[in-house]
């Protein structure tokens, strides 16, 4: 489903990503772990087609995000960290607005629409301006959003930031249904926990460069780890790097 | 004290470093030249008008001094509203607001800190651009050094009074009102004020000042003017004291000057305790959610576009409801409906009767003329609403980015959106002007016609120059027409109208005068009138898409 190969982004001599090989399968659910300025975000936005590679490629679904950009971001919904949004805009307008955006069949639109609002609860508070939304409404939103164009990849960027305990268990039994319907869902967190309870794989990216790939025994192998969970892989996994 | 200073510690550093990015930037010089250029011309106009007033026998103390009086009225008015507007913002709405109210420092010296700040940014424009004034008085008057001084010891009281009492209106104001309402609320009296106190000027038709039949009226006005202003305006403090400063008498200055700072002192005291007493529940209060003022159907706007291709469609829908949800640019639109009236007014009232010139060929040079003239309309339009619809996205922009819409067919959809309604404005006003002034039906054509071929060159300079120039940051983008891209915008459709017109405007006389004076065109006169409107056409298409492309090649770097 995405494939990146030699992925490379370079700010001035900083490299915040260095040649990252990656290849997840459709359905996938990946997780994409990492200490903080570890180049997880710049790859994210790299692969979303919101920032030019300095070197490599970004591959969803066979087209190459580089030369046909629009097709290869009709297949990704993003949801990024941060839930910026148009505020003068209701949340039912911002959908609408979505729906526009990536050729959806109005006719379907408002069943849609209601589908999502309903699963997040949001449906009562859909004719409000999106300027009177907490921080979790707006990302539940965001997530409403990234659905209603049925992607074929979902990027997600800290899914679980600004949820409440019931938001982030509606997340992961709809990240486990999609991806049981073939949706790839690549996840860049800092909740380990999450990562290991969802994931199928996990990917460790550290000062740029990703240093295991895996699922959670293939990482403990490569941790020398036998007893444990996935935090001390990850410490023990970037800390061997950083000592290095 | 020492907390004050901490708190200001940041804008401080932050003005510092911003000094260190922009070493040797391009913007800077070209900024603080045109910024020279205005100090200069200032100074220059009004030593000339004070020269001249030194002419005028048995007057010219007097309109000099009543000058000085209206400058400082109009100095204080001006500050009062200004500052509302940046103590607001700065008190209640600055995003910054809630990191630095959870600090373990008491709410008045947050706010005597952010008042400072206020002060400090609401004044030192106005400030800046007044000081030539000043000098001209102390030249013309061949005044001492104490007259220098005198002006800042006399213009800081004034700026520190005029920013503390707006503070305390909006202490008193935000307790009521919620700071988001209240701001548009001042920004629409205070356009509304200016607006009709300029229509009234102009309704009062100065030009008759000129005709010797009014002039037994102007000398009652002369009577008028020796009458003093009001003793509890602070302008009348500052005057007073400038006043006696020119005329030598330093001692009466100094009082007068005395006054202007007890009176400052107290006006601060006043706030602080104010301030003590309501800051925090205004700003407690100012976070609660807006309700919205009107509600409208979202189905009904997707009828009546549905003819339109998706994207376009949601682009065009998301531009209309967030321009009239957004209270702030309601001003806009008022401001551009008085421009178009006093633009209407003027064409109406030309006294061609009187002109000793031939009236056919005085109404059609206008008519030209005002070709140029709407172009320059349309600039100002183009520049207060599509110059700024990149920026707009402000931090959303991600949503374009991550969707299936490149980036040149977003400008091409903000160009098309912005197209359309300025065509017809400038279409409007075009024609409306021709009708008034009554021109010939060669210049009706010619007017319509090169508007027609200038609205989408000039609205592409907007939306390419605002695209290339983005401020996704600004609390306010439609103030970035003053930043650097607006400027090179300005300038680029300045230029643009002023070749267009100069092309046609040899062309347009032969021709028109041909018209008259019943002769033709020879073979070469016909070779040139069309190679002149062949060049105007082809640099209206490039007008087009030159700076469509340099906004779409500069916007998709922008996050490279």
């Amino acid at each position: 489903m995405i494939y990146l190969k030699n992925l490379s982004k370079h700010f001035g001599n900083t490299k915040a990503v260095d040649r990252l090989n990656l290849h997840i399968l459709p359905g996938e659910i990946f997780g994409f772990i990492g200490p903080n300025g570890a180049g997880k975000t710049t790859t994210i936005l790299m692969m979303a087609g919101l920032l030019e590679p300095t070197e490599g490629s970004v591959t969803v679904d066979g087209i190459d995000m580089a030369s046909q950009p629009e097709e290869a971001k009709k297949r990704i919904g993003l949801i990024p960290d941060r839930p910026f949004l148009y505020e003068k805009l209701t949340g039912m307008e911002f959908l609408m607005f979505t729906a526009d955006l990536y050729g959806i069949n109005l006719e379907n639109f408002s069943e849609k629409a209601e589908k999502f609002l309903s699963i997040f609860s949001l449906l009562d508070r859909a004719h409000e301006l999106i300027e009177s939304y907490s921080h979790g409404m707006k990302q539940r939103l965001i997530m409403s959003a990234a659905l209603l164009h049925d992607p074929r990849l979902i990027i997600v960027d800290e899914p679980m930031v600004g949820l409440d305990p019931k938001g982030i268990k509606i997340v992961i039994n709809l990240f486990r249904e999609l991806s049981s319907n073939g949706t790839t869902i690549f996840m860049s967190t800092h909740t380990l926990k999450l990562a290991e309870d969802v994931c199928d794989r996990i990917g460790v990216i550290n000062k740029g460069s990703l240093i295991a790939t895996g699922t959670i025994s293939d990482l403990k192998e490569a941790a020398q780890i036998k007893k444990g969970d996935l935090e001390k892989v990850f410490f023990q996994l970037t800390e061997e790097k950083n000592d290095s | 004290m020492k907390q004050v200073i901490m708190l200001l510690k940041p804008r401080l550093w932050s003005f510092k470093n911003r000094g260190i990015a922009n070493e040797g930037n391009i913007r800077f010089f070209l900024f603080a030249g045109i910024g020279i250029i205005f100090w200069v011309g200032i100074f220059a106009v009004s030593h000339r008008v004070l020269v001249y007033f030194q002419k005028v026998e048995n007057f010219g103390d007097i309109l000099a001094f009543k000058l000085l009086s209206m400058i400082l009225l109009v100095f204080f008015s001006l500050l009062i509203f200004s500052s509302i507007l940046t103590s607001l913002s700065k008190l209640y709405l600055s995003k910054d607001l809630a990191l630095v109210h959870v600090l373990p420092v008491p709410s008045e010296k947050i706010y005597f800190a952010r008042w400072i700040e206020s002060t400090l940014d609401s004044s030192w424009m106005v400030m800046v651009y007044t000081i030539p004034v000043f000098f001209s008085y102390g030249i013309v008057y061949k005044t001492g050094i104490f007259f220098y001084i005198d002006i800042a010891l006399t213009l800081f009281p004034l700026c520190i009074i005029s920013s503390a009492l707006s503070a305390l209106v909006v202490l008193l104001a935000v307790v009521l009102l919620p700071a988001s309402r209240i701001r548009s609320i001042f920004v629409f009296l205070g356009l509304a004020v200016l607006i009709i106190l300029y229509i009234s000027f102009r309704l009062l038709k100065p030009e008759r000042l000129v005709n010797p039949e009014a002039f037994s009226s102007v000398l009652f006005y002369f009577k008028d003017l020796s009458t003093p202003s009001s003793p509890l305006l602070p302008s009348t403090w500052a005057f007073d004291s400038l006043k006696a400063a020119l005329t030598g008498n330093n001692s009466n200055a100094m009082f007068h000057l005395a006054l202007s700072w007890s009176g400052a002192f107290f006006i601060i005291f006043v706030d602080i305790w104010v301030a003590k007493v309501l800051y925090f529940k205004g700003f407690s209060k100012t976070q609660a959610a807006l309700v919205r003022l009107f509600k409208t159907q979202s189905k009904g706007f997707n009828i009546f576009f549905s003819f339109l291709d998706g994207p376009v469609r949601a682009f065009i829908i998301k531009e209309i409801k967030t321009f009239w949800r957004d209270q702030t640019q309601w001003s806009q639109i008022f401001l551009i409906g008085a421009l178009i009236v006093i633009y209407l007014y003027n064409f109406s009232v030309l006294p061609f009767e009187k002109s000793p010139i031939k009236t056919i060929y005085l109404q059609n040079l206008f008519s030209f003329l005002n070709m140029a003239l709407a172009a320059f309309v349309l600039t100002a339009i183009t520049a207060r609403f599509a110059f700024p619809s990149v920026s707009i996205e402000g931090n959303a922009f991600w949503i374009v980015r991550s969707s299936p819409i490149s980036i040149r067919a977003f400008l091409w959809i903000k160009f098309f959106i912005y197209l359309f309604p300025l065509l017809i404005l400038s279409e409007i006003l075009i024609i409306a002007t021709n009708m008034l002034l009554n021109v010939t039906p060669f210049m009706m054509y010619l007017s319509v016609i090169t508007l027609f071929f200038m609205t989408p060159g000039v609205v592409a300079m907007g939306i390419g120059m605002g695209g290339a120039y983005p401020d996704f940051a600004s609390e306010n983008p439609s103030q970035s027409v003053s930043s650097f891209g607006g400027l090179i915008f300005m300038i680029l459709s300045a230029a643009y109208i002023g070749i267009v017109t100069i092309l046609e405007a040899g062309p347009v006389y032969t021709v028109f005068m041909s018209g008259i004076k019943g002769y033709k065109l020879t073979y070469l006169q016909w070779i040139w009138v069309i190679g002149s409107f062949l060049i105007a056409f082809l640099l209206s298409i490039l007008a087009v898409i030159l700076p469509m492309k340099f906004g779409e090649k500069k916007l998709v770097v922008f996050q490279r």
